[in-house]
């Protein structure tokens, strides 16, 4: 149930329901929450707390899977939709009610994200094509067999936001992507109404290029403050992969039942490093059955992404909303040096996109300093890992440091609740 | 150059006498009244400034016993009734005796006992192990083995074994300031009553899963079968989440729990062995925590429980027949080898209770396994 951030959402259905593809099985349970549907059409065999891929136990929805019944009113055709319906309500409904979430790996509720703050106004929306880390090329293999269909996505999202120019941001290494996201939109623009102010822009190609504050500095030159939303300097992003879904939701009706991964890592065989368009809510090991079995060498498996994503624990849980990759990778690639003393070479600082200064985070962090903690901006943190690959004495400073910024934005929220 | 000495000399001495007198003219102006006792309290504190009486430290503790109406709210773990006495003493009130306290881990999962699923190559640390997962066994409640209770006693109590990969207290030097519960983020490690001459009873496991699964990851977790607790004379032993917990105010020290436990997930630990063994007495010398080796120590309760008890009754009704009626003879056949082959000794009939439980447990929850195309939420 809990597939976006926010409270995970409640069971609707009941064991022994019979369940559509498309169907709604979970409801929000909150504001900042999402509904779930049905990525099989079969019978719900039990609704039980299974284990994620930590290990932690969360509530399951277990179908059996019978047939591929789909729910009426979802269109399942090809064709291009590249009319934009004018209510923006009725928008927001749809978005809402088919369950999108952001997609870039935070799952943020994105009817939530589209609806600034009163007294705020979106200046620009921001979508993120750069692929947020390394080895991964789901957003890439998107942009070039859906184009269109994201610039639409964009389109509507820009309407909503009130008709602020959107800017689409590709990394100067995916030529392709930028060539055909160009096209594409050149051909919506000539055709249809309600696509101006749509722009593609080549970012440099760095890590963490994807991380939303970058981004924004990136495209718009405007610094998120600390402990800031992206929205207070008049930016929303939201990634590609986001945009289709949006698309699917307004122009389709179809909810989001279906992500792309990347199967891939250092001991995975060219030919079979593939992107692969699954529905959400496949154990893991399935996958890595269909991509071609789980490689002899393979020490360790990591879903998300090799920086931030976290090491496969369970190869039974199932994806989820956020899922966006299998890694393989052998034992040298990820067994770590041992520590050794910090000589202050700067190298983490130099590292740091955020500007911090991780050395003497994690002194602080490791002597439980807190105000010291909180005057040099721990809350600042993204949790990218450049600190940690850049480390010569390979300091596990990440590990360190993300305690420690749990705790003390646990000490600023409770001095002043937010609202 | 003698003038120039002389000047400086003058200078200085003239501006430091001035100082001086500034000094202490402030000091006397803003001098902070503080009830003297405070400082006669905080003589007699132990000083570790260690924070388990929930103050700031030794002397925080003292001045709220000064402006405290009595000492009722106010315990010092460490220096225990003693220093409570002096405390009260100095004060002019009377304190109530507590009985002391010490750290226990629950947790039984030994390296034999738990395999390992998988390995961490992270940092050591329990807290940053919890926070990516549920650490490198099967089971998601148990020791993490990164020892950060271990780094956080001033005591010097706990230590990891190597051997079994758990911390181990040293009850002498356990003053129970509670400082490693507070660390182990599974909250595995309990303040425990310290018992009469030391002997404790207690549930080695906090693992809340069902008991098949409990039992996959780890030989010695408790199931919640909740055997103990129908047996339990005292009604000290509850089971919730699957788990059972001993209440310590409650608790006889029968041992008739530890006898029932199926899987010897209950513990009793500083028991003076009988009989067989008469080299020490093992109240004078504290045993460490050591599952195995008080296995054997138990004593001969479980002769008179009958062999088939409701729970497994009603274990056996939710099988199919066929199924039901060889575990059944199975049990019955184990009951009366045991009985035949040694009366006075338990350790047989025990052993023979967890392999007995053991079929019976895993068929009921073999066919909840799920199939390939399962949907997740």
């Amino acid at each position: 149930m809990a597939q976006h951030l926010g409270a995970p959402a409640t069971p609707i259905v009941a064991a022994g329901d019979k369940v559509k593809v498309g169907q709604v099985i979970a409801e929000p349970a909150g504001f900042i929450s999402a509904f779930v549907h049905s990525s099989v059409s079969g019978t719900v065999r039990k609704i039980a707390p299974r284990k994620d891929l930590a290990g932690r136990e969360v509530m399951h929805i277990e179908i059996e899977v019978e047939g591929d019944e789909w729910m009426e009113g979802i269109d399942l055709s090809d064709t291009l939709v590249t009319a934009i319906p004018e209510d923006n309500k009725a928008i927001l409904d749809k978005i809402k009610a088919n369950g999108v979430v952001g997609l870039g790996g935070a799952t943020f509720p994105t009817h939530v994200k589209l609806c600034p703050p009163p007294g705020k106004k979106a200046d620009c929306l921001i979508l993120n094509g750069a692929e947020c880390e390394p080895y991964l090329t789901s957003d890439y293999r998107i942009m070039l067999e859906r184009s269109k269909e994201i610039i639409i996505g964009a389109a509507i999202m820009k309407q909503v936001l009130g008709g602020c120019p959107a800017v689409i941001g590709i990394e100067e290494n995916k030529p392709e992507a930028i060539r055909k996201m160009n096209e594409a939109l050149a051909e919506l623009q000539a055709g249809c109404k309600g696509y101006d102010g749509i722009t593609v822009q080549v970012l440099k190609k760095k890590y963490p290029q994807g991380g939303e504050k970058q981004l924004i500095d990136a495209v718009m030159k405007r610094q998120v403050k600390s402990m800031g939303l992206p929205i207070d300097v008049g930016a929303v992003v939201q990634n590609v992969a986001t945009s289709l879904a949006v698309y699917e939701a307004v122009q389709k009706n179809k909810p989001l039942i279906t992500n792309v991964l990347t199967v891939t890592g250092n001991t995975l065989p060219v030919d079979k490093q593939h992107n692969y368009l699954f529905r959400i809510g496949i154990p893991l090991s399935y996958i890595a059955e269909v991509a071609g079995g789980v490689p002899e060498d393979a020490a360790k498996i990591i879903s998300g992404g090799p920086m931030m994503g976290k090491a496969i624990a369970n190869l039974d849980a199932t994806t989820v909303k956020g899922s966006s990759s299998l890694l393989y990778f052998t034992r040298e690639k990820t067994e770590r040096g041992v520590e050794s003393a910090c000589i202050r070479c700067g190298k983490c600082s130099e590292a740091c996109p955020m500007g911090l200064e991780p050395f003497l985070l994690q002194k602080y962090a490791r002597n439980g300093m807190f105000d010291e903690l909180e005057e040099n901006a721990v809350q600042d943190c993204i949790e990218c890992g450049c600190c940690l690959y850049s480390c010569p004495a390979n300091i596990p400073l990440l590990d360190i440091i993300r305690i420690a910024k749990g705790d003390v934005i646990k000490i600023i929220r409770s001095r002043a609740p937010r609202k | 150059m003698t003038q120039t000495i002389i000047w400086t000399i003058a200078i200085i001495t003239g501006l430091g006498i001035i100082l001086a007198v500034v000094l202490y003219l402030v000091a006397k102006k803003f001098k902070v009244e503080e009830d003297p006792r405070i400082d006669e309290v905080e003589k007699v504190m132990p000083g570790a400034n260690c924070g388990g009486c929930g103050f700031a430290g030794c002397r925080a503790f003292a001045q709220s016993c000064v402006e405290a109406p009595n000492l009722d709210n106010n315990y010092c773990p460490v220096g225990g009734n003693e220093v409570m006495k002096k405390v009260a003493a100095v004060l002019g009130m009377e304190v109530k005796e507590k009985t002391p306290m010490v750290a226990v881990v629950r947790c039984n999962g030994t390296c034999a006992n738990r395999p390992k699923t998988n390995e961490y190559g992270g940092y050591q640390s329990c807290r940053v192990k919890a926070q990516l997962y549920t650490g490198d066994t099967g089971c998601a409640y148990g020791c993490l083995g990164c020892g950060d209770c271990v780094s956080v006693c001033q005591f010097g109590a706990l230590s990891m074994d190597p051997e079994t990969g758990l911390p181990v207290v040293d009850e002498e030097k356990c003053t129970a300031c509670g400082a490693c519960v507070k660390a182990c983020p599974h909250n595995i490690i309990e303040l425990r009553n310290k018992g009469r001459r030391n002997m404790r009873v207690y549930v080695s496991c906090v693992n809340h899963d069902k008991g098949g699964v409990a039992k996959k990851a780890c030989k010695a977790a408790c199931i919640g079968c909740g055997l103990c607790a129908k047996t339990c004379p005292f009604g000290a032993i509850t089971v919730e989440n699957n788990v059972a917990y001993i209440d310590y105010e409650k608790c006889r020290m029968c041992k008739k729990c530890v006898a029932v436990c199926p899987t010897g997930a209950i513990h009793a630990v500083n028991f003076p062995v009988p009989k067989v063994a008469p080299e020490k007495p093992a109240a004078e010398k504290p045993a460490v925590e050591k599952p195995v080796a008080e296995k054997p120590a138990a004593p001969a309760a479980a002769p008179k429980a009958p062999v088939i008890d409701a729970a497994m009754e009603a274990k056996l009704a939710a099988m199919d027949p066929e199924k039901a009626e060889k575990v059944r003879k199975a049990l019955l056949a184990k009951a009366a080898k045991a009985a035949e082959a040694d009366k006075p000794s338990a350790a047989p009939a025990k052993e023979e209770t967890p392999e007995a439980a053991k079929p019976a447990e895993e068929k009921k929850v073999e066919p909840a396994a799920p199939a390939a195309e399962t949907k997740k939420e």
